[in-house]
């Protein structure tokens, strides 16, 4: 018999060699995931992204937000207690004893003097410190904010960007080398240092041992190592390969699947992101109400749901979303009837519709990309014709920003408050005027509207309730005028392996994983 | 001419060449409608930081400046920030450099490993079953859409039958159990050379796919090219005389003919780097390979203005040099070449 | 680049040192390759016309035969798509959430994707795009680098020299790099898609038709022509533009399977064809999801993009045998 020729040989080795895997299992003291979370800067001040997913673990703000409905409202973590004063326009806060960070420093009021004053300075989210007036350290362990106005400022300090609480020696060289974190430097006093970054490629944590909460109660991981993977699909993948003992952007598309498969727990949360869509009030035939209501009355709002979110999400009550201040059942929100529709088309003298509108929505975004066709398609009902012009977010916005009266019809936009506020976030930012558009890309003015937010605003520090009626009488007015269409509030699934326990989702921080409290289950 | 003057005047007209690719790809970043201050800041930058930030890169200044300050930079070696990553451009292509390599150098193995074998033995069944089936074969893997191959390989080989990862170069986990000190910064080889056989392993496990998706086209292309250069060759007159004279088969397709069969191969070659630097951009993709097709693709889904001008001088350069040393190649073999 | 065409090749390979005769064949990629054909070395074989020549390809090569039908059905598909698709109204993109992700069935042959469309109608429509967008892509560039190349060929000088310089500053780029980056800076859509690759291809034409004219202006009768008084348009159309048909052709055909590739490929990454066009790539990338749970919604969609770029290179490889004068030597 023929020998077998070397390049057969070689390929049978190679064959073998492939089959006979060695798959990396998972291990005590390394934790792998995949997440989409990008890096666009390590600045604990700038950032202002999707960073924040490791920031949450690398430094710590005074306090943390706890999700709507805990027993209580927030979390002490460099602050043990706080106080308000009287007249709402003083709030001291007594900072934990012995933390340190991980460039060995001492965590004391000076440094969170220093890091807020260089947030509200320079920060990314800078606008949430505007009520502020001044920072007093009134002693090492005791910081004074005196604001201008009443604030809740408890939900400020609590923000998952720009409340941050950075080492003094690093903020010294920052001044010298503005970016000088950019190399991949944390200074904070969180329980995870930064041991390695390669971009759009690998995080690597590390545990810090002088953590102030301790490492003994439970077996923590030592190490995370971050794959940053955009895909959804790749991330599936590796999790049900075994490569990755976490990935936190499934494919909606695959939960049926996951969960009758018994290695993983599935948890369904509340998430603080919502879908909606600007009018644009400057332009005929949109500027009349008449026209707008009817589009509201034609969306269809179950399809979208179940196209875009595969049914993981509840329709939205104007622009708040669910389980963030100041949303309420008693919001109205519109439904589905066409013949409402057509008879206001009617009325406006647009009978049977007969005119086109240019929507746009941003081309990463593959939710919005699934339910752009089908709202088309619902409004075709009435006789509308939809242009769907997808854009990458920047050009969008651009577009959006740079000459409201030839800009589009229609603005999908996916938006999340960045302090557990919805009211001085999503309602002030979206819909009060403005005169350079920055978020109000309905470009709607009204001044009723106004008063009552700004009211609001000021009433939330001292009077929640009395805001929260001051809300609901604005978002009546949102609901009459109809400057947007409000989709869904998105809700958010994960997939946790069965050998994995201490997930715990805080919708206050949507960016952010928590590693500390992750450990193997026993 | 002689052959350093025809790579002289080469060289000259390729610098010539990539100056024009600059100034082109440089207007179109600069002619369009976006924002690469909110690119640099973040989706919620306010609109004073904006101007700020136009004001410190000099992004609202006339385009004739741009150009201007563009092409200082590029006389110093400086192609810019990444509006993305914050890094030098010329440090995100450095870092990212040795895994597209690796990954073409695995690629251009195979086909070549592959592919020549193939096409001589190809030519030794002529019409047969044999030859017909090789043809099909080597059709077919040109006409493979690489997005769908390398999808399928991976419902097959990692989804169904599990024996191979998904992504990524390496495990995870292997920095702790196994790190792989970085020499060239080619995996297969650091491991190798440090005798870290684990590492070279898991390494080796996770190339298989991308490799394979990324050599379909070229295998393909190599197959062919080294058949019909074979049969050419093979109906030549001094071929017959060695038949005539008793030489055996095997001696005279591999000795004889193979060798005078390498001129074209040497193009196919050329052209198939160029194939994989395009195939590189999906193969990537779909399998979170931290190279430079990735970072290409997102670059430009991003409109990432210096990135993406980093990426395709890069690119352009790359492929001018590989066909310069093609040309040489086959004008140090062929001397009619020459005659430019 | 995509250069699919063992022609280009063959182009590229030897610039200069072209002997005349068919210089787009003049690379050793010509030659008999098909089974069963005359032995190598058989040049008494009597020289047969074009028609008895394809008709005797037809007869020996069934992979021909089928890269024909195939691109015939495609046209034919393009052509008739709402006469053809059982669902015409979910071929264009409208959705029908209730029939969601369903298997193949006899109510939906191939399936239904993730807006409820059935794919069977979805890959009947979007034989149109895959067949014409290439088409244009091809068309621009011929019209385009076919008459900078007789141009170029003719005139000789420095004419020829500024066109070939322009030439290799286009072909310097990876066409898909040229054409991802301005399909990114103008907009994701088709129609910049096609022009995006449009610009980088037709320098290939432009050597390809130089070549000939470069040969062909040293033959006898051109310099009859000329030395009769004829004007180098004249001759350009007369001779020149004619000889060039047919290797235009056969790069042409080539080069739909390559375009395709381009195209489909730009929409996978998301620069080509947007939502909700019915487009193959297009189709892949929103069917990866479901790669698991609903194969059907990439799978077809990537055969069908197969087999149309297998036919077109099967035509072309068939068109090369029929026009090469070396394939009896």
């Amino acid at each position: 018999m023929r020998k077998p020729s070397t390049l057969v040989r070689l390929a049978l080795l190679v064959f073998t060699a492939v089959v006979v895997g060695v798959v990396s299992a998972q291990s005590s003291t390394v934790l792998r995931v995949a997440s989409t979370a990008a890096v666009t800067t390590w600045d604990p001040s700038l950032s202002f992204s999707t960073e924040a997913f490791y920031m949450a673990n690398l430094y710590e703000p005074l306090i943390w937000a706890n999700a709507a409905g805990s027993d209580e409202q927030f979390t002490p973590a460099l602050a043990t207690s706080w106080e308000l004063s009287d007249d709402g326009l003083s709030w001291t806060f007594h900072l934990r004893d012995g933390v340190k960070f991980h460039d060995g420093e001492t965590m004391d009021a000076d440094a969170v003097v220093r890091s807020i004053e260089r947030h509200k300075a320079i920060g990314g989210a800078a606008f949430i410190w505007e009520p502020v007036d001044k920072i007093v350290a009134v002693d090492d362990l005791t910081v004074r904010f005196d604001l201008k106005y009443p604030t809740p400022l408890d939900l400020v300090v609590a923000s998952s960007n720009g409340a941050w609480i950075v080492s003094p020696a690093a903020l010294d060289a920052a001044e010298e080398d503005a970016s000088y974190f950019e190399a991949g430097i944390a200074a904070g006093t969180g329980p995870y240092m930064l041991a390695e970054y390669q971009p759009d490629a690998e995080v690597v944590l590390r545990a810090f041992p002088d953590y102030w909460g301790g490492w003994g109660d439970v077996e923590h991981f030592e190490n995370v190592v971050i794959r940053i993977v955009s895909d959804a699909v790749l991330q599936e993948q590796m999790l049900l390969a075994g490569e990755v003992d976490l990935a936190l952007s499934l494919p909606v598309t695959s939960y049926q699947s996951i969960l009758d498969n018994p290695a993983y727990n599935v948890q369904t949360v509340v998430t603080p992101y919502s879908y909606l869509g600007f009018l644009n009030t400057l332009r005929a035939p949109l500027d009349d109400v008449r026209v707008r209501q009817a589009i509201a009355y034609a969306v269809p709002y179950l399809d979208l749901i179940a196209v875009g979110a595969e049914g993981f999400a509840s329709q939205a009550r104007g622009p708040v979303p669910q389980g963030i201040f100041p949303w309420s059942e008693e919001i109205p929100q519109y439904h589905q009837d066409l013949e409402k529709a057509r008879a206001l088309l009617a009325e406006a003298g647009h009978e049977g519709g007969g005119f086109t509108l240019h929507l746009t929505y941003s081309a990463e975004n593959a939710i919005e990309r699934a339910f752009a066709p089908v709202l088309a398609d619902g409004l075709a009902e009435i006789g509308i014709k939809i242009e769907i012009e997808p854009l990458l977010w920047n050009q969008q916005w651009a577009v959006a920003k740079d000459d409201p009266e030839n800009a589009q019809d229609i603005f999908l936009v996916l938006y999340w408050p960045t302090i557990s506020d919805a009211g001085s976030d999503n309602l002030w930012t979206m819909f009060h005027s403005s005169d350079a558009p920055y978020f109000n890309l309905s470009y709607w003015k009204n001044d009723k509207f106004d008063d009552l937010v700004d009211e609001a605003i000021k009433l939330t520090g001292t009077d929640r309730d009395a805001a929260q009626a001051l809300y609901l009488d604005a978002m009546d007015i949102v609901y009459d005028e109809a400057p947007g269409l409000f989709f869904f509030d998105y809700g958010g699934w994960f997939a946790i392996p069965t050998y994995l326990a201490g997930y715990e989702y805080n919708v206050n921080y949507p960016f952010a994983t928590f590693f500390y409290p992750l450990h193997l289950a026993n | 001419m002689g052959l350093l003057q025809f790579i002289t005047r080469r060289l000259m007209l390729s610098l010539l060449v990539l100056f024009g690719v600059a100034t082109i790809v440089f207007m179109l970043t600069r002619i369009i409608p976006s924002n690469p201050a909110s690119l640099y800041l973040g989706p919620r930058a306010r609109p004073a930081e904006i101007a700020e930030i136009n004001a410190k890169f000099g992004f609202d200044k006339p385009l004739i400046e741009q150009y201007g300050q563009f092409l200082k930079g590029l006389a110093r070696g400086d192609l810019g920030n990444s509006l993305a990553t914050k890094r030098p451009v010329t440090k995100e292509l450095g870092s990212r450099l040795a895994a597209t390599l690796e990954l073409m150098s695995v690629a251009m193995l195979l086909a070549v490993i592959v592919g020549i074998p193939l096409g001589v033995l190809s030519t030794r069944m002529r019409g047969r079953l044999g030859e017909a089936i090789v043809r099909v074969a080597t059709v077919v893997g040109v006409s493979l859409p690489p997005f769908w191959l390398g999808l399928l390989l991976q419902l097959v080989f990692v989804h169904a039958l599990g024996w191979l990862p998904a992504a990524g170069r390496v495990d995870g986990s292997l920095r702790f159990t196994a790190p792989i000190t970085s020499i060239t910064g080619l995996n297969l080889f650091d491991t190798l050379v440090t005798g870290n056989f684990v590492a070279f392993y898991d390494a080796f496990r996770h190339i298989v796919l991308p490799a394979l998706t990324l050599a379909a086209y070229p295998i393909g292309l190599i197959t062919r090219m080294t058949r019909a250069a074979m049969i050419e060759v093979v109906s030549q007159d001094y071929i017959r005389t060695a038949r005539a004279y008793g030489v055996a088969e095997r001696r005279v397709l591999n000795h004889f003919a193979l060798r005078n069969a390498v001129g074209p191969t040497l193009t196919v070659i050329g052209l198939t780097l160029a194939f994989m630097l395009t195939g590189t951009f999906y193969v990537e993709v779909i399998f979170a390979w931290p190279g430079l097709g990735s970072f290409t693709v997102r670059s430009f889904l991003n409109v990432d203005y210096p990135s993406i001008l980093g990426m395709t001088l890069f690119g352009a350069a790359g492929y001018v040099l590989a066909n310069l040393v093609v040309d040489a190649c086959q004008a140090l073999i062929d001397p009619r070449m020459r005659l430019a | 680049m995509f250069a699919g065409s063992l022609a280009s090749a063959a182009t590229e390979a030897m610039p200069e040192a072209r002997a005349g005769g068919n210089e787009y064949a003049g690379g050793p990629d010509s030659g008999n390759e098909y089974a069963g054909g005359p032995e190598p070395g058989n040049e008494l074989a009597p020289q047969r016309s074009t028609w008895q020549r394809a008709l005797a390809i037809l007869k020996r090569d069934w992979l021909a035969v089928f890269g024909i039908f195939f691109v015939l059905l495609l046209l034919l598909v393009a052509v008739f798509a709402p006469q053809l698709a059982p669902y015409p109204t979910m071929g264009e993109g409208r959705s029908s959430v209730s029939t969601r992700m369903q298997p193949p069935s006899a109510e939906f042959v191939m399936g239904t994707d993730r807006l409820g469309r059935d794919v069977l109608s979805r890959l009947i429509y979007g034989a149109r795009p895959a067949l014409i967008a290439p088409l244009i892509v091809v068309l621009l560039a011929v019209l385009i680098g076919a008459p900078l190349g007789a141009i170029a060929g003719l005139a000789g000088g420095w004419v020829d020299e500024v066109i070939m310089r322009i030439c290799d500053l286009f072909l310097a780029f990876p066409s898909l790099l040229l054409a991802m980056a301005i399909v990114a800076l103008q907009g994701p859509s088709l129609v910049n898609a096609v022009i995006a690759l449009a610009v980088s291809w037709w320098p290939w034409y432009t050597r390809l038709v130089r070549g000939v004219a470069h040969s062909l202006s040293r033959q006898a009768f051109v310099e009859a022509a000329r030395a009769l008084g004829a004007r180098e348009p004249k001759i350009m159309f007369r001779h020149i533009l004619p000889n060039s048909v047919t290797p235009i052709l056969v790069q042409a055909s080539l080069d739909m399977g390559t375009v395709i590739l381009a195209t489909t490929g730009l929409a996978f990454i998301g620069l080509g064809s947007q939502p909700p066009a019915a487009d193959w790539g297009l189709m892949i990338e929103d069917g990866r999801a479901l790669l698991r749970n609903a194969w059907w919604t990439s799978t077809f969609p990537g055969i069908a993009i197969f087999l149309s770029v297998l036919s077109f290179n099967l035509v072309g490889d068939a068109l090369r045998d029929l026009f090469d004068p070396k394939e009896y030597r």
